[in-house]
């Protein structure tokens, strides 16, 4: 009985939630999930603000396909599963037409099994392991489409420039997660084919925030780069800790959380000098991207990062495609992704066969005088590189 | 990898440990009286010492205190919240079966921190007021959890000489011992326990204060901190005190050490091991404690 | 079931055959939310199996649903085996586990049991991390896509009716009085010839292998898993709460509980994200304040209702 009724209590919520019929007038409802609480809270809530952004220029612009364009999304509080739930229950009881991708690789990984079921077109702009695009023949997934650049290249730049002046080591810390790890075996094979020498690679689990013994080996180790995989409150620990235990390396650079204006904010002066990892900046030559840092600016009150520039773009992609498929239907918009070469606020856009990003940059920025500026790579660089990182009681 | 432990390397850790241990103890101190008194497991704690760090934020940012000038404050603030929590809803559940009482302070413990993100957000904050370290030949002892040992060392010592020689700290101690007898010696019972949470809670307060230094202040931060306090507690018996100090040093040495010579992944299996193995060898922990 | 069982028993057939036939009705969601459900129940009917009965709260009851998981997960991924044999071998791991950690950990009295299990849970994360050779580590491992959800369906909805016929039979056995025995007085149970050890033991495996199957279908069903997706605290207390709500101890209180919180989170979380914890607190609080045994323990006195409900 109370079974029965949980069925339609269930279809119930799934009625409410569709208040809008979906006739060929009404909007084109494009479902996702994506971590408002949780973990990812922070990073999610940006990503969402880029897909609300989209759909307004959108909108304003006339819609797609002559219909206007909705966002239907729900919170999977920075879990896989939930995230899995939620997926199913948009394209199942919400009907949407289309999809677009959750944040974070795990929960990507996790979703794309459901969105692939469905066969539902799901561009993810912010799934950057290469895992989850690149697969044995047997489990090959053909819908999902990437946006930023692969997790294993994070980190590209500081070891190129690392090599341009001729340094020989290098120390690598991760946390121990998919994204990060991922980030921190790429930057060691990256290093081996330019000829350093990873001197140090250890991880360490999510929440850390002691690092004393791990940076007294890295000390022991006296590489001339240190590299860390972070999301951002370990990146803040790690360099407080740097500067506690006089690791004093030559270049100092970070992934996630080397990048974000908060990381100044928090250390001040002791910011100086270190290197982020980001996939998009606001300085940046691309097309629209003036006016997409002007109207986010205004629309949210306070200034992009990555992860909305990201989602943002994904979404204009993803609408591209449909115009030039003239339809939602998966097959043809696949097609289109495949081929479609595009230039966004957040840079280039091409994919290989399996979706895979292979067009997209990313750059190093580096700390000077309490403003970022893009060092890396030369053509995109605002501003030349300080080296070498002075000794931390000599700033 | 690679890397070939030195005795240098050894003695560094083993300085971040003590330093790291002394706080350890000190928050560890207040779950011990919480549990000693009142047989209550507060999965609260270490929200509670998320909400002492963000008074301390605040005052920094707002009023450009000295963080360590904030610490007594941090403290009477979270004194007034703990004995409110005490008196609206832990008092139901003192000598509950330990049932009850994880999940209640598991229900505060996640509203607390829900709180702190509709209040606070989930941004990021740091208390950037000192950093770096003195050097002593070749270790570097780093000047916020150097100072983060002094006060953690001053504000355990007040603690104890409060539950030594005072009036007030002879009627924590003999409720906790034995309610009845203490009752019976005239003791108000409820006001104790009252006291008792505030104290536990002022205790985490200040823990968060000296963190908030060291580490970024957000609402997740203090989870992390009531499952060392666990290990803290079990490793020098509940219902020990001064075995709350000597529990707290030695996760302080085996967290780092382990990471030292393994990686910190397995530190942290090390410790609980050893919890478990401390538990089924001597359950009352290594100074001895009181059975339940 | 002194109360009409024949009606009883035709309910429960009928409910049975709707249950079945669910699949061809209903959604893809709601296919998947009647799987999680079920998968709740058995968590919960598990838990209720260890701590409802005997009273020693295992507070990192997620272990077992994670170690089932992961060994699921392993098995299907690195060796190829089909998942209904996978889940079996999960729930098989599950039992290892509660063998060679309930042996000493059940020696333990009241909170320190809680808090060794809690710690176990810890050990148990900190250690798939750690060998990724087998695990995929923090990276986690991902499996080979496979749509079988509605057989999982069915599957997940036998571990949770096993788990409840479970409870029953132990609730009106023997051995389930010697168990609520030692919850009331280990030593005078112990004083009247019960091997105490045994017994705590034996309950602690049955307590196991629900969560090690499940887990192994979840996985399955979700075709990725992590170490801090798997392992979390909360599961554990989620568990907990909801044999709690329906009342520990008994036969239908975990099934009772899952059901209505399991109801209560799909509605709230669609709905007000931004407090759902704060909420979940407030329900813990309630839970635990005003009915500690439990709508069925409440109905139970009030109305005399047999113990084996």
């Amino acid at each position: 009985m109370t079974l029965k009724a949980l069925g339609a209590l269930i279809a119930a919520t799934g009625v409410l939630v569709a208040s809008l019929p979906a006739g060929a007038q009404g909007p084109i409802r494009i479902g996702a999930s994506l971590s408002l609480t949780g973990t990812y809270a922070k990073l999610g809530n940006y990503m969402h603000e880029g897909y609300k952004l989209c759909a307004k220029e959108l909108n304003a612009r006339g819609g797609l396909l002559g219909r206007k364009v909705e966002f239907v999304v729900y919170d999977d509080q920075s879990m896989p599963a939930t995230g899995v739930r939620l997926y199913e229950k948009l394209i199942t009881e919400d009907k949407v037409e289309a999809v677009m991708g959750p944040y974070s690789s795990p929960i990507t990984e996790a979703v794309v099994n459901v969105t692939e079921k469905y066969k539902k077109v799901a561009v993810s702009p912010l799934a950057a392991t290469t895992s989850i695009f690149k697969r044995p023949p047997d489990k090959k997934r053909y819908y999902i489409f990437m946006i930023i650049s692969p997790a294993e290249v994070y980190l590209e730049g500081l070891i190129d420039m690392a090599a341009k002046r001729g340094l020989k080591t290098v120390a690598i810390l991760n946390e121990d997660t998919l994204f990060a790890k991922a980030a921190a075996n790429g930057a060691a094979e990256i290093a081996r084919k330019k000829g350093l020498q990873v001197v140090f690679q250890e991880g360490y689990p999510k929440g850390n925030q002691d690092f004393s013994a791990i940076l007294t080996k890295i000390r022991a180790a006296n590489p001339d780069v240190v590299a860390g995989s972070t999301y951002f409150d370990d990146a803040v620990a790690i360099t407080r800790q740097m500067k506690e235990l006089n690791l004093n390396p030559k270049m100092y650079g970070l992934t996630v959380g080397g990048d974000l204006p908060e990381f100044y904010t928090l250390l001040k002066q002791n910011a100086e000098y270190i290197y982020g990892a980001t996939q998009w900046e606001k300085a940046l030559p691309y097309p629209g991207n003036k006016e997409f840092n002007e109207a986010y600016t205004k629309e949210f009150g306070r200034e992009p990062v990555y992860h909305s520039a990201a989602g943002y773009a994904g979404c204009q992609v993803y609408v591209e495609a449909v115009k030039r498929a003239g339809t939602l239907d998966a097959d043809k918009v696949r097609d289109v992704l495949l081929k479609l070469e595009m230039k966004t606020a957040f840079g280039d856009y091409r994919v290989d066969q399996d979706g895979f990003q292979i067009a997209h940059k990313m750059v190093m920025t580096q700390w000077q005088d309490g403003k970022k500026v893009i060092v890396w790579p030369d053509e995109l660089a605002t501003g030349k590189p300080r080296y070498p990182m002075p000794a931390w009681n000599q700033r | 990898m690679n890397v070939v432990v030195t005795p240098t390397m050894v003695g560094q850790v083993v300085i971040s440990g003590i330093l790291a241990g002394a706080l350890y103890a000190m928050v560890a101190l207040g779950l011990a009286l919480i549990f000693g008194v009142m047989r209550v497991i507060n999965i609260a704690h270490g929200p509670l010492l998320m909400l002492g760090a963000y008074t301390t934020y605040f005052l920094y940012a707002g009023l450009g205190l000295n963080p360590y000038l904030s610490v007594p404050v941090s403290m009477a603030v979270l004194f007034v919240i703990g004995a409110v929590l005490q008196r609206t809803l832990v008092f139901r559940v003192v000598d509950a079966p330990e049932l009850s009482s994880l999940l209640l302070t598991f229900g505060i413990s996640i509203a607390l921190v829900n709180l702190a993100q509709l209040a606070f957000t989930s941004d990021l904050r740091a208390v950037e007021y000192l950093t770096g370290s003195w050097g002593l030949g070749p270790f570097a002892f780093s000047k916020t959890r150097v100072l983060a040992f002094v006060f953690a060392a001053g504000v355990t010592t007040l603690a104890f000489l409060l539950l030594q020689r005072t009036r007030l700290g002879r009627a924590i101690r003999a409720t906790s011992q034995s309610r009845e007898v203490a009752m019976v010696c005239g003791v108000n019972v409820g006001r104790i326990h009252t006291i008792t949470f505030g104290l536990a809670s002022a205790l985490a307060a200040a823990g968060g204060a000296l963190i908030a230094v060291v580490v970024a202040v957000q609402p997740e931060m203090g989870q992390v901190w009531t499952f060392k306090s666990f290990l803290v507690i079990v490793l020098g018996g509940a219902g020990n005190y001064p075995g709350a100090l000597l529990g707290g040093v030695l996760l302080g040495l085996v967290e780092q050490i382990a990471s030292l010579f393994l990686t910190s992944q397995l530190s942290e299996v090390v410790a609980y091991v050893l919890l478990v193995v401390v538990l089924l060898v001597r359950p009352t922990g290594l100074l001895g404690g009181r059975q339940t | 079931m002194t109360l009409a069982p024949r009606a009883f028993l035709t309910g429960l057939a009928v409910l049975a055959a709707a249950l079945a036939l669910y699949p061809i009705v209903g959604t893809g969601y709601g296919v998947r939310a009647m799987l999680q459900l079920f998968m709740w129940i058995a968590l919960a009917g598990s838990w209720n199996l260890i701590s409802g009965l005997t009273g020693y709260v295992s507070f990192g009851h997620v272990a077992f649903f994670g170690a089932g998981a992961y060994a699921g997960a392993i098995l299907i991924a690195k060796a190829g085996w089909p998942w209904l044999p996978a889940a079996l071998a999960g729930g098989a791991a599950a039992c290892v586990l509660a063998l060679v950690i309930g042996y000493p950990c059940l020696r333990l009295k009241g909170p320190y049991f809680a808090i060794a299990m809690l710690g176990l849970n810890e050990v148990l994360r900190a250690l798939t991390s750690y060998f990724e050779g087998l695990t995929g580590g923090g990276s986690g491992l991902s499996l080979p896509t496979l749509h079988a959800t509605v057989p999982i369906y069915y599957a997940m909805a036998l571990a949770a009716a096993g788990v409840t016929l479970l409870t029953y039979l132990i609730i009106t056995s023997r051995f389930g009085l010697r168990l609520m025995t030692i919850r009331e007085d280990e030593v005078a149970a112990e004083a009247m010839g019960i091997d105490t050890a045994r017994h705590k033991l034996y309950a602690f495996l049955l307590s196991a292998a629900g969560p090690g199957v499940v887990g192994a279908l979840a996985a399955r069903d979700q075709g990725y898993i992590e170490p801090i997706s798997v392992f979390p605290l909360a599961t554990t207390i989620t568990m907990i709460v909801m044999a709690l709500f329906g009342g520990k101890g008994t036969v239908w209180g975990p099934v009772l509980g899952a059901i209505v919180l399991f109801v209560s989170q799909e509605i709230v979380w669609a709905r007000f994200p931004y407090v759902h914890q704060l909420l979940f607190g407030a329900i813990i609080a309630a839970v635990v304040l005003l009915m500690p045994r439990g709508v069925l323990g409440l109905l139970q006195t009030k109305y005399r209702l047999p113990r084996t409900l």
